[in-house]
């Protein structure tokens, strides 16, 4: 059995229709003016579930994304053949984590920013469980696009979700915990990023198997 | 900050690596000869635009199926073993840029065939239909130290006895979006790279590259010993200028060298400031060691570089010779540049790094009987 111990638990579930905008003004407070207009909405988002939770540059930063910067990516493109600079870099996977640790200066020891889809939660949890430092924060979310999303090559929501995870019990919220059996035939269903942010934010426990063992994520 | 690396050894049972010059022996020797794959090619492929060092397998405009497909191909077929992609036997896939020139493509001839490919999860469950991978994969997307992330992942997983062997796999071909990304960022001009020199104007090349290795927790003549990272967070495309970043890292990897004779291979793009920091740094740390690069041949072969380098470093070592930094040239930024090859029977190890936006930076210490 491998487990962390769930401290710090924040999840950004905006309206449907909230555009980067509506999010800069909405969360504007939480950030430096001179970062403010250049973070995108997930990066806004991302930033505003780390609001409040204190990084050390020793910890890791585990981060999961199946789509990332789909607005950028897509005005990227849009923009040839006169490529812009800003929208290249910003257009990377790890940016919206990247956008706000830069925003505060932050350095981290160790930064996994993972993608993919079906078993992208469970791949997720377990990098943040085999971490070695003291506080491994998981962070995950997405932006909804415009035309990749008519593309089915985007997320239809915004989201974002921070977690902070240790090992030591007291004062925990939650508890996440892998148990290895190696049966690799059984599997289910892994939560999509999406169905593991709604379960955090309405405190809902999951028990899933993959990757030969029993995945849990429990309320204390 | 106290440096610490990741003491995690992890035995390589197979490694290999595909570039325009050939699989790793073949780019090794091509390197050895002093060989450049890189040549000046239209930034956009076939949409024209200014010419720009790229070494490519091909050209880079993209195709139905993709251009890297069957590259890909090639490669896997010199993977030993199967069942991976499965509990014991997991599977890492990393990149920077996945099928993103297929959405590039899509966004020229709208052909929607194209987005088949276009997202890092349909670009690797393509692969996993492709070589009958199981559902046990690990995707990772860190920019140019992609590929090195993997690495650490899966001597993380061996630890951890979650895993008896690990499969590593890494591609990333230029495409027009990433090659109009870096022009855009105007470290991509007309001249070709020579990384540690002193001159006036940084440049780099980009690179196709692919590569895999088996990673085995059972006793093997080549080890990674010891992993170290760091991210800056400074700035998206800078490094701090005082070069803490690059410190830390060499500080951290240098600890676990234990009196064995090493020389570094650099990530030495051919840009000026990182360069310079990265000379300076490893030659604070490991005075005497010897410093490489060789992405003023390859290119910059972004996320894969790590262990495209780290294939191509091993064939050198069977060769018995060293590559020198091929387009490199006097003068260098530090002493301990090394531009000529040089015998590798002097030494019992060596280290490899790579950086990435955002400020980071990749170690491994590579060890051999």
């Amino acid at each position: 059995m491998i487990e962390r111990y769930l401290h710090f638990l924040r999840v950004e579930q905006p309206t449907a229709t909230e555009t980067v905008d509506e999010a800069r003004d909405r969360l504007a407070a939480m950030f430096p003016r001179g970062a403010l207009r250049r973070m995108t909405h997930l990066g806004l988002l991302v930033g505003s579930t780390l609001d409040g939770l204190a990084l050390g540059p020793d910890d890791t930063v585990v981060y999961a994304s199946t789509y990332a910067e789909t607005r950028a990516l897509e005005d990227f493109l849009t923009s040839f053949p006169e490529a812009s600079p800003l929208l290249f870099q910003t257009s990377i996977h790890p940016s919206a984590v990247q956008q706000v640790l830069i925003g505060r200066q932050q350095p981290v020891r160790c930064f996994f920013p993972l993608t993919g889809r079906r078993r992208l939660v469970e791949q997720a949890l377990l990098t943040a469980l085999i971490d070695p430092a003291r506080q491994v924060v998981l962070l995950g979310g997405e932006e909804r696009g415009t035309w990749m999303l008519d593309q089915g090559m985007a997320s239809d929501r915004a989201f974002a979700f921070a977690l902070s995870l240790r090992m030591e019990p007291a004062g925990a919220i939650g508890r996440v915990a892998y148990a290895p059996d190696g049966a690799d035939q059984e599997t289910s269903p892994c939560p999509t990023l999406l169905e593991f942010a709604e379960a955090l934010a309405g405190r809902r426990e999951m028990h899933w198997r993959g990757a030969g063992g029993g995945f849990t994520l429990q309320w204390l | 900050m106290s440096p610490s690396a990741d003491s995690l050894p992890a035995g390589i049972e197979a490694c290999d690596c595909l570039t325009p010059l050939g699989d790793a022996t073949a780019t090794a020797t091509a390197l050895l000869a002093g060989r450049r794959a890189l040549q000046l090619q239209p930034v956009l492929g076939a949409a024209g635009g200014d010419l720009v060092p790229l070494a490519l397998c091909g050209t880079m405009d993209e195709t139905v199926p993709p251009r890297w497909l069957p590259a890909l191909r090639r490669l896997v077929e010199r993977i030993p073993g199967d069942r991976w992609g499965t509990a014991r036997r997991p599977l890492i896939v990393t990149s920077s840029n996945y099928g993103v020139g297929s959405l590039y493509a899509f966004t020229r001839d709208h052909d929607p065939r194209h987005l088949r490919h276009g997202t890092p999860f349909a670009c690797v469950e393509m692969l996993q239909h492709e070589f009958g991978w199981g559902e046990q994969v690990n995707v990772i997307s860190h920019a140019c130290v992609s590929a090195h992330l993997g690495l650490v992942q899966a001597a993380r997983l061996l630890h951890a006895g979650l895993a008896d062997r690990v499969l590593v796999v890494t591609f990333d071909f230029v495409s027009p979006f990433v090659a109009g990304g870096f022009h855009s960022l105007k470290i991509l001009n007309a001249s070709l790279p020579a990384p540690y020199a002193m001159r006036a104007t940084g440049s780099i090349g980009l690179g196709d590259g692919a590569a895999f290795a088996v990673l085995t927790r059972d006793a093997t003549p080549l080890r990674i010993e010891a992993h170290a990272l760091h991210n800056e967070m400074h700035h998206f495309t800078g490094n701090r200028p005082d070069g803490a970043g690059f410190d830390t890292c060499a500080a951290a990897i240098a600890v676990t060298i234990r009196g064995r004779r090493v020389w570094v291979k650099g990530h030495g793009t051919g840009t000026l400031e990182a360069g310079r920091l990265e000379a300076e740094a490893y030659a604070r740390h490991l005075p005497g060691a010897p410093l490489v690069s060789w992405k003023g041949s390859l290119g910059h072969t972004l996320g894969s570089c790590g262990l495209v380098e780290l294939a191509v470093t091993l064939a050198g070592l069977r060769t018995g010779r060293i590559p020198g930094t091929v387009g490199g040239a006097a003068p260098c930024c530090t002493g301990s540049v090394a531009l000529e090859a040089f015998a590798g029977d002097g030494y019992d190890g060596a280290i490899l790094t790579s950086n990435a936006f955002g400020g980071a930076h990749a170690a491994m210490l590579l060890t051999h009987d």
